[in-house]
């Protein structure tokens, strides 16, 4: 087992997954599992924009359209088709395909050009897949959404909650390899300095592509399995909201590092779940997201690298400063 | 005919709105190198304050100033405090100014209620000319009007004026206005200043154009004016009305005729012009 022992990250993170596998079977609560189920989704979809903005540099307004394609595709099998297993492996075949397909014409179009393009591409192509939402009735019942059932294998709560928490291990697993691998490594190289990477080599377009598909197909599966959490779906999987919340997730929890990604989701869903709660003791509390944005426009003009990379620098200095001292004992 | 000038009418006045929206996102952008996301909240500020201080006040001028007005005090705060301490990196701009717009959209909500507000034209402006059997909406000639206005003072600005010379070769090459003793930084918050007002100007225009405002607006138009940043090349100024012409009338005239595409084929100009050329339709700077 010598892949789980890569570092105290890596075992921490493994510990916390075990707990939480255990929690079902110990404690039995139905609105913090729902709860649970919602940050592991959450999850997903942030290391998903982590992997192109903390790994490759690229600022994504759009990330709400790989989701929202996830979620429709799921409704839409689910709701024209019986909700069989083997429907529900065509929905994600499509949500898979299609993700894809956009993240690559998106990516072609833009990523050759300044950062600011992609960013406008992805957050006006997100808005036409908003509209185009609202309009097609005959598929999409338009703003209203529509409920529909899932297979029986993801009707129990707690199995559903199992299922997400083996994803999300999985997809961090994953983007573990991806990011240390070869190509990982170019990717963090084009966030470093692209010019460099293109000077050494590397056709850069192709790598940025690269993340940015696996980034489309990774949110495209965040959203299946919210839509299949809630069993319904509506217009709202394609607004701006989420990709906020996407950022916010990223950015607070910090860039770069999955795990910030992880600890952002956890602390932004907990953080909307207790706010909507205050809101009957003050009106102010309906508008709970104006304090994030606040501690957003914060973090990233002081703490830039957010909780985790802000915490990674901290024990680096610390250790560098321990060294020191021991060489200076050594040498007194 | 008839149908043909409202048509028309309509997707001018429609395209002079963006221009106002689009003209200080490409200067900002010329100059700064910064793509302000808070844009579309200094739109809907303007709407909001211009149309509250016309509300209290009775005189949609005054409306008006007072609109221009929160667009510069805006403008000002956003240069100085959220601008400038990150100059220099991209993506920390972008986040940053995406955080701003969250901020200044939520804002609104608290202020002003999240439902929408309705909004009238003042009297003098209310109604319609007939001319040889065409209907003409007193408003939109109004909103036209004022959009040519605009553009022809910030181009006299630009051209004719030291300030307007600065901005120009700041444009070009900041280093070297910067090398020569000019303090850039003035500059920049000169523009940005400009650029939020113009804004905030086109956010009251609106008001009484669509009936509504909602805090979501700034958003709705940010995109629009994106596009039209992209097609009219960025930083270019004459570019960009002649774009936001171009997206008002094909906007206008799609919504007649297959109304479900209007928007669709905005993007797809943006998305052929990206590809085609990616430093917009106008002018040869990218």
């Amino acid at each position: 087992m010598k892949w789980l022992r890569t570092n105290k990250g890596t075992t921490l993170f493994w510990i916390v997954a075990a707990f939480l596998f255990l929690l079902p079977f110990v404690y039995e609560s139905r609105n913090l599992m729902i709860l649970l189920t919602q940050i592991f989704i959450f999850s997903v979809f942030a290391m998903s924009y982590d992997l192109l903005l903390g790994f490759t540099g690229i600022v994504s307004f759009g990330h709400a359209m790989f989701f929202g394609i996830g979620a429709y595709s799921i409704g839409i099998f689910m709701k024209r088709f019986e909700p069989t297993m083997l429907n529900f492996l065509l929905a994600l075949l499509a949500t898979l395909a299609l993700t894809a397909l956009v993240s690559f014409l998106v990516g072609l179009l833009t990523l050759r050009l300044k950062s600011h393009f992609y960013a406008m591409l992805t957050l006006s192509l997100s808005g036409l897949f908003l509209v185009a939402a609202e309009k097609w009735r005959s598929l999409t019942h338009g703003n209203d959404g529509f409920t529909f059932r899932v297979p029986e294998q993801f009707i129990d709560r707690t199995d559903y909650y199992l299922i997400c928490l083996l994803i999300i291990a999985a997809v961090f697993m994953m983007l573990k390899r991806f990011t240390n691998s070869p190509l990982g490594r170019v990717l963090q190289a084009i966030r470093e300095n692209e010019q460099r990477t293109e000077s050494l080599g590397f056709h850069v377009l192709h790598y940025k592509i690269a993340a940015s598909i696996v980034s489309g197909v990774l949110a495209g599966i965040a959203g299946i399995l919210y839509a299949m959490s809630l069993r319904f779906v509506n217009t709202s999987v394609f607004s701006m909201d989420i990709t906020l919340d996407a950022l916010l997730m990223t950015i607070i929890g910090g860039v770069g590092t999955l795990y910030g990604a992880m600890i952002g989701a956890g602390l932004i869903e907990f953080a909307h779940d207790w706010l909507t709660g205050l809101a009957k003791e003050h009106w102010i509390f309906e508008r709970w997201i104006i304090f994030f944005g606040i501690i957003y426009i914060l973090v990233v003009m002081f703490f830039p690298k957010g909780i985790v990379g802000t915490l990674r620098t901290i024990t680096w200095k610390r250790k560098k400063q321990q060294a020191v001292k021991k060489k200076e004992k050594l040498a007194g | 005919m008839d149908l043909f000038l409202n048509l028309a009418l309509n997707g001018l006045a429609t395209g002079m709105l963006i221009f106002l929206l689009a003209a200080g996102l490409t200067l900002i952008f010329g100059l700064m190198d910064v793509l302000n996301f808070a844009h579309g909240g200094l739109f809907a500020w303007g709407a909001y304050s211009g149309l509250w201080i016309y509300g209290k006040t009775g005189s949609f001028l005054i409306g008006i100033a007072g609109a221009i007005l929160t667009g510069f005090l805006l403008g000002i705060i956003t240069e100085k405090w959220i601008i400038k301490p990150v100059y220099g990196n991209h993506v920390q701009q972008i986040l940053i100014t995406l955080g701003l717009m969250l901020v200044l959209s939520e804002m609104l909500k608290v202020i002003w209620g999240p439902n929408q507000i309705t909004a009238t034209p003042p009297d003098y402006l209310k109604g319609s000319w007939e001319l040889g059997g065409v209907i003409i909406i007193k408003y939109r000639v109004f909103i036209i009007l004022a959009g040519l206005l605009i553009y022809t003072c910030v181009q006299f600005l630009l051209k004719k004026t030291k300030i307007g010379l600065v901005v120009r070769a700041g444009v070009m090459n900041k280093e070297m206005v910067q090398a020569l003793g000019i303090n850039i930084q003035k500059v920049f918050m000169f523009v940005f200043m400009i650029g939020a007002g113009m804004a905030a100007l086109g956010g009251v225009l609106l008001g009484p154009y669509s009936g509504v405002i909602h805090a979501g607006m700034g958003m709705e138009f940010a995109i629009l004016a994106f596009i039209v940043v992209v097609i009219g090349g960025m930083g270019n100024f004459s570019g960009s009305i002649l774009a936001a012409i171009l997206v008002g009338l094909s906007g206008s005239f799609m919504a007649y005729y297959v109304p479900d595409l209007s928007l669709a084929v905005n993007m797809l100009l943006m998305a052929v012009v990206l590809i085609i050329r990616p430093q917009g339709l106008f002018g040869a700077k990218g």
